[in-house]
């Protein structure tokens, strides 16, 4: 019983984390229509960043200017390569970010090489009691952070103009134009962002349990993108619910290797692909996904 | 707007030389037919064409002193030039709040736009006691009205306004025709959009007729709702003469005139079997009522297509056309009513077993695969009669072979019928649009239907283009025997080739006969110009409300 309090309390605290990747996923697709591979690489670079200027500058500094760096890079992405082929198809936009994910990804490596970042958090491997329930405070500190953050950004979205605006360039473009939204600046808005809750999400994502920012962080960080899909790749709400899904499910197969040792090893990594092919096989637009409707 | 010039892709001009002026604090209204421009003059005007993959390629668009051509919807907006798109376009998700708010994002003065908040509740007393509630609950006629609102948010002094009577009940059009003169008497000029020529004509000073990319007539508001010339466009009264070239057999024409006319085949001209002869049967619609959530498209609606006639469906934006072409080919299945054909009853069978009925059809806005050449696109039409599998075409086996070059033939003939035997090869988008027309009626006779039905087959095409292909329709049918049921706009085209015609107004079926009878019917004329009987009670149902 124990045990499985402290996968759950661990699986939500992952789950917040997935929820912040699996956001800025869905805000990139709700306000450029881009299906946006090269997320990860985006995560890399911020979590990166901050690893490596946290020795001078100190953890949240490091942490600050990580994600401002993500999200500038985020944004050139937008304004240097997406723009000028906004009006492609879906899918080759999807493809086209899937090449700038392996160029990303590859330079990222070699500068990694086989080294193990650590992400300086000041909590370390510290960990709380309650009663018998020992839950890592790095745990605990990322699902307040993220649940702060994703509170701010929900009514943010709610109530600013900056919401409204967003909300409107995303449920229809073109009338939003109409009404003299720049959708240039609103898509340029939702990469920076995107990339800087990545950075945050990333930060957590490789500080205890996990050892540090290694060559296989923007891979792991993948499993945020079956998180955007079963919540239905253009609901913020859904990205959430997907997240936590996606970090519940994973902290159980891990927890539970050994009486599910039957299913073969690394199940945790296989574990939320499972899940998201199960969800669209009874709900093909996602949990809380927008049914498409073609009028003819 | 002098001489302004606009195109999508390659695809030709979509507006040819439009000139149109806008006094100060005046309402024009600009007429046309489906696909004649003028959603793309409108885009044109309000910047968002490159949102569309269209590019204004000359003229000019002045405005007070600057020249807009090119410049972004936002700069535009800034200026003072706003657009209500068609449809009302209301962010259904947003509440009635956020969607004003989305409409003053591009005005930075504070007490400016509590102003125009304050205005637009007093013109739209109901929308102010709905604040909270989300765009889509509100009614057709709210949403139009909130869409009116919403671009006012930033106080233009020129409001663009695309169809809004589009879907609503006459006494909510007529309500929104009083609040657009409101507006208007503030100092606002607006620009309106209009097929409801009866509306727009009446609030209008100035009026333009746009036709294929171009203005064909112009002038006061008052001259042209006398006019012949608007009344023979909007009901084809007095188009005797049109109505005979139309149907004209081409000896009394100069061939050269009609340069899309088909050429008979040597394989037609010798009479050898063309494309097996049709053998139709009666379609029958019987109390169709078609409900999308709490909209009713249509409202028990019956129709009886007799075994080889030309029967037209017409109606004004909005009065179910669409909806019921949809029924009968079952894309939508009704909420109550059956359709059968002969003694088949289509209700809840799928497109392709429809289909596999003889039952073909043409789509109002081209569903054509456009980097594919002619004959592959016809090809798509013979499916349902090719029976080689992927495997046997695959591997090229001979019997594949064999089929496909039997289908080749019969594809030929298809196009030699309707005039394209010549375009096989050529890429679809490569050709002009009215060859398009016909490549997708090509494609529905390639199925070697008995009923064929067609979606506005003349939308956005000339008089000349509409009278060929009015032609070539008659010849297909009568070499093929096919029973034709067609939803089109142009009044000409409809008079001169059907046998009877049913008139759809909010749903409800209005009147059905021969046309003689239906284009002198007051409950048409009210329908289409609301002249003919200023008096008539209003009770009709509220479609759009």
């Amino acid at each position: 019983m124990n045990e499985f309090l402290e996968l759950t309390l661990s699986g939500l605290s992952l789950g917040t984390i997935y929820a912040l990747i699996a956001m800025g996923f869905v805000l990139v697709f709700k306000a450029t229509g881009v299906v946006n591979f090269a997320h990860g690489s985006i995560l890399l670079i911020g979590a990166y960043a901050a690893a490596r200027l946290q020795g001078d500058l100190g953890f949240w500094p490091a942490v600050a200017i990580g994600a401002a760096i993500a999200a500038l890079a985020a944004t050139l992405l937008d304004v240097l390569i997406m723009r000028r082929v906004r009006t492609s198809e879906p899918t080759t936009l999807a493809i086209l970010t899937l090449g700038i994910d392996i160029v990303l990804a590859t330079e990222l490596i070699r500068r990694i090489g086989s080294s193990i970042l650590t992400s300086g958090a000041p909590w370390g491997s510290e960990v709380v009691r309650i009663g018998n329930v020992v839950i890592p405070e790095a745990r605990i500190a990322a699902g307040i952070v993220a649940v702060i953050i994703i509170a701010a950004f929900g009514v943010a979205f709610r109530f600013t103009d900056w919401g409204v605006a967003m909300r409107a360039a995303a449920a229809d473009g073109r009338t939003a134009a109409l009404m003299g939204i720049r959708l240039n600046r609103v898509a340029a808005g939702a990469w920076a962002l995107a990339g800087a809750l990545a950075t945050i999400a990333g930060v957590f994502f490789t500080s205890f349990p996990s050892p540090g920012v290694d060559n296989a962080t923007g891979l792991s960080a993948l499993a945020a993108i079956p998180a955007a899909v079963i919540g239905g790749l253009d609901s913020l709400a859904g990205a959430l619910v997907g997240g936590i899904i996606i970090g519940l499910v994973a902290t159980y197969t891990a927890g539970y290797q050994g009486d599910l040792a039957f299913l073969g090893r690394g199940l945790s990594d296989v574990a939320p692909y499972t899940v998201m092919l199960i969800v669209l096989l009874f709900r093909p637009s996602g949990l809380f996904g927008e049914q498409k409707v073609t009028r003819v | 707007m002098r001489g302004l010039r606009a195109t999508y892709g390659d695809a030709g001009d979509a507006l040819a030389g439009v000139d149109l002026t806008v006094p100060d604090g005046a309402v024009v209204a600009v007429l046309g037919n489906n696909g004649a421009g003028k959603s793309t003059l409108l885009r044109a005007i309000s910047g968002t064409l490159p949102l569309e993959g269209g590019r204004i390629t000359g003229g000019a668009i002045h405005f007070r002193d600057r020249d807009l051509a090119g410049a972004d919807p936002t700069a535009i907006v800034r200026a003072g030039l706003v657009q209500v798109p068609e449809g009302r376009r209301i962010f259904a998700d947003l509440t009635v709040d956020e969607n004003l708010r989305a409409g003053a994002l591009a005005v930075r003065d504070k007490a400016a736009k509590a102003q125009a908040r304050a205005r637009v509740f007093e013109l739209f007393p109901q929308l102010k006691d709905r604040t909270g509630q989300k765009g889509g609950l509100l009614s057709g006629g709210e949403q139009q009205m909130l869409a009116i609102g919403r671009a006012l948010m930033s106080r233009p002094t020129l409001l663009l306004l695309d169809e809004p009577s589009l879907g609503l009940a006459p006494r909510i059009v007529e309500q929104i025709g009083e609040i657009i003169g409101e507006i208007n008497r503030e100092g606002t000029a607006i620009v309106l959009v209009e097929q409801n020529a009866a509306m727009a004509l009446r609030i209008a000073d100035e009026a333009y007729v746009l036709e294929t990319g171009a203005v064909t007539l112009s002038g006061r508001a008052a001259d042209l709702a006398g006019s012949e010339e608007v009344r023979d466009r909007y009901l084809g009264i007095g188009g005797e003469t049109e109505s005979a070239t139309a149907t004209g057999t081409g000896d009394a024409t100069d061939p050269a005139a009609v340069p899309a006319a088909p050429r008979r085949s040597g394989a037609l001209a010798s009479g050898a079997p063309a494309t097996r002869r049709a053998t139709p049967l009666a379609l029958v619609a019987e109390g169709i009522t078609v409900r999308f959530g709490g909209i009713v498209a249509l409202s028990d609606v019956s129709l009886q297509i007799d075994p080889g006639s030309t029967h037209a469906i017409i109606g004004p934006n909005g009065a179910g056309k669409s909806t019921a072409l949809n029924v009968l080919t079952g894309v939508y299945t009704p909420t109550a009513g059956s359709v059968r054909y002969g003694d088949t009853t289509l209700g809840g069978l799928r497109p392709h077993r429809i289909a596999a009925v003889g039952i073909s059809r043409t789509f109002q806005n081209l569903a054509l695969s456009a980097e594919a050449t002619v004959e592959r696109n016809l090809l798509v039409g013979r499916h349902r009669l090719t029976s080689s599998g992927y495997l046997t075409t695959a591997f090229g086996l001979r019997r594949a072979r064999r089929e496909l070059a039997a289908q080749r033939e019969a594809v030929r003939e298809v196009a030699a019928l309707v005039g394209l035997e010549d375009d096989l090869h050529v890429l679809v988008h490569t050709l002009p649009y009215g060859a398009r027309k016909r490549v997708e009626l090509a494609r529905a006779l390639c199925a070697e239907p008995d009923v064929l039905l067609l979606d506005e087959p003349v939308a956005g095409m000339n008089a000349r283009e509409s009278a060929a292909m009015s032609q070539t329709i008659a010849e297909v049918r009568a070499t093929l025997g096919l029973t034709v049921v067609l939803v089109e706009h142009d009044m000409a085209f409809v008079m001169a080739l059907a046998d009877r015609i049913s008139v759809l107004n909010f749903g409800e079926r209005i009147a059905d006969g021969p046309p003689t009878e239906v284009q002198r019917d007051p409950a048409v004329l009210e329908a289409y110009l609301g002249a003919a009987q200023p008096d008539t009670p209003d009770d009709a149902p509220q479609a759009g409300a």
